[in-house]
């Protein structure tokens, strides 16, 4: 884990409101896990002030990418920031998800909207290594507009099979990607499912999973200043009504120790 | 490499500090959390996320939120107590290379005198931070910091009960904060911080919530700098004899600069530590050469103090 200056290669609008942005100089986040995730600000003087922070959709050769939603002032300045532009990155921190234990069975893949780069670097590491196993993910989003197609676009080049429901129908599904994931555990045995995406969603696969008995892991997002455990903003409640920091003790948390 | 520029180093607080630059409480955890990204040995000094008697949980989520050149916090003073910090926190304060302060808070008179008391004698504490902008139950809840005689007793209290230097931290939240100052220098306080966070309120139009869970919080960074400024400012000119430690925005060497003119002794770098982890020690850089490059005839740092004209 380090802090270092990287620079903008690639920032393209991916689909309506998400950016795919590409650091150079990104070495540092070559071995990240994924779920583990970086804060990033770039060289805007004095506000906003706090950095963000970002999943790791993967690194490699120095150049790390991420997903950016455009949802205030923070986020709209990263997405829009041109190749070129400096950009401090702090990490790879957090846990990320955990490896399966082996012959637990395949894991599935349940994204929501910008929860989707921890699986999607999930699914392309599953399908490197010497056992590359047959890899699933299920993808939710409001409307086809908003699902990023050239991510889409690798994990078909990788054989990964995708799911996809959206709330209007306009492509895959018509529904939400609890829906999917229903009647995907109903027809079959997972080993584990591995979530990102809006509280809401996460706690809907939870509830699913929890009805098929499959252990779920979920990745969080909190409002975060540091990323580092030392302000403790990003807390979230327990199982035990004990405060969890997003930051140090996950994001990614096994699904029955988080929300009491 | 020749040295020039200005002596940094300063004494205060009975203390020498390597330069004026500290980082402040709550933004650098229990400082391991800087380890590796901060050069923590080449700091002024860190004063620690604040510690009380018992472990304290915390408020609920959400905690933080951004404002304009700034950030609201209210995380409730979540601290692992004591006990634990002596046993889990101070040995790495302790080989850090730095000078250590440690912030600490209570709920009643008692509990900051026993406090104080437990800090007192511990290797690795070169002196103590009283953050006085807490509610005392036994007073309705009301502030100790904003009553200069509730304020005067509680120093009064805790100087009695430990050896170490007592700095005591000032709330902004008063309308005029120099009786206070004078009153805790008066029970004893080796020096003062200010300003802690202003109260704020972050609202979410669209919903009609509050960005809080706990409604309000307090407002950091950039935005406060000039209200920090004046407040160092005015305690500065009361002449209280005690050195100033100005907190408040200070994001870069010359924002130290301008907290040296205004009358502190020592500065301490907050919120920015969130958007570089190295932003203190980058702020001691700078401030060496703003003075070379401003001041090109100052011997030593401290002749910056006070002299805003």
């Amino acid at each position: 884990m380090g802090f270092f200056e990287a620079h903008v290669l690639q920032n393209d609008e991916v689909s309506a409101g998400y950016a795919l942005l590409s650091l150079g100089g990104c070495d540092a986040l070559s071995g990240a896990r994924p779920g583990q995730f970086a804060m990033l600000r770039g060289e805007w003087d004095r506000d906003p002030v706090l950095p963000r922070a970002y999943s790791i959709l993967g690194a490699t050769e120095g150049r790390a990418r991420f997903l950016v939603k455009q949802v205030g002032r923070g986020s709209r300045l990263l997405a829009s920031a041109a190749a070129g532009v400096r950009v401090t990155v702090l990490g790879p921190l957090g846990n990320g998800f955990p490896s399966a234990s082996p012959g637990a069975g395949p894991d599935l893949l349940v994204a929501g909207g910008c929860g989707l780069p921890p699986l999607h670097l999930a699914a392309i590491r599953a399908t490197e290594g010497d056992t590359p196993g047959a890899v699933e993910l299920l993808l939710g989003a409001r409307c086809a507009a908003e699902l990023p197609h050239p991510l889409l676009e690798e994990l078909g080049e990788r054989d990964v099979a995708v799911s996809l429901a959206t709330e209007d129908g306009s492509d895959g599904e018509q529904g939400l990607v609890t829906d999917l994931l229903e009647r995907r555990l109903a027809a079959g045995a997972a080993g584990r499912v591995l979530a990102c995406g809006p509280t809401g969603m996460l706690r809907a696969v939870r509830e699913v999973t929890r009805r098929h008995r499959v252990p779920c892991l979920l990745s969080l997002e909190a409002e975060m200043a540091c990323g580092l455990g030392a302000c403790l903003g990003c807390a979230v409640e327990g199982r035990d009504r004990k405060y969890v920091h997003v930051c140090s003790d996950g994001p990614v948390f096994d699904a029955e120790e988080v929300w009491p | 490499m020749t040295d020039v520029g200005p002596r940094m180093e300063v004494r205060a607080l009975g203390l020498d500090f390597a330069n004026p630059v500290l980082c402040a409480s709550g933004t650098f955890g229990y400082g391991r959390e800087f380890d590796g990204l901060c050069d923590i040995s080449r700091l002024g000094g860190l004063v620690t996320k604040g510690v009380s008697l018992e472990p304290r949980a915390g408020n609920p989520p959400p905690r933080i939120c951004e404002t304009a050149s700034g950030m609201l916090n209210s995380i409730g003073l979540e601290n692992v107590g004591l006990r634990a910090f002596v046993r889990d926190k101070l040995p790495f304060l302790r080989d850090c290379g730095t000078r250590v302060l440690v912030n600490f808070f209570g709920e009643t008179l008692d509990e900051y005198v026993r406090c104080a008391a437990g800090l007192s004698g511990q290797r690795g504490v070169d002196a103590l931070e009283a953050n006085i902008s807490c509610p005392n139950v036994e007073a309705g809840g009301i502030e100790f910091g904003v009553d200069p005689q509730m304020a005067g007793r509680l120093v009064e209290r805790v100087c009695g009960a430990t050896d170490l230097p007592v700095v005591v931290k000032l709330t902004p939240n008063v309308t005029d904060a120099v009786p206070i100052a004078r009153a805790c220098v008066e029970a004893g306080a080796a020096g003062l911080s200010l300003i802690n966070t202003l109260k704020g309120l972050a609202v979410d139009a669209r919903t009609g919530m509050p960005r809080l869970a706990r409604r309000f919080g307090g407002l950091s960074g950039p935005a406060i700098k000039p209200v920090a400024l004046r407040l160092v400012y005015q305690v500065a000119q009361a002449r209280l004899g005690v050195p100033i430690l100005g907190i408040g925005g200070i994001m870069t060497g010359e924002d130290a600069a301008e907290f040296l003119v205004a009358g502190a002794t020592l500065v301490q770098v907050g919120t920015a530590s969130f958007t570089r982890p190295d932003a203190a020690t980058r702020v001691a850089d700078q401030l060496k050469r703003f003075c070379q490059e401003h001041h090109p005839r100052l011997d030593d740092v401290g002749q910056l103090v006070g002299t805003l004209r």
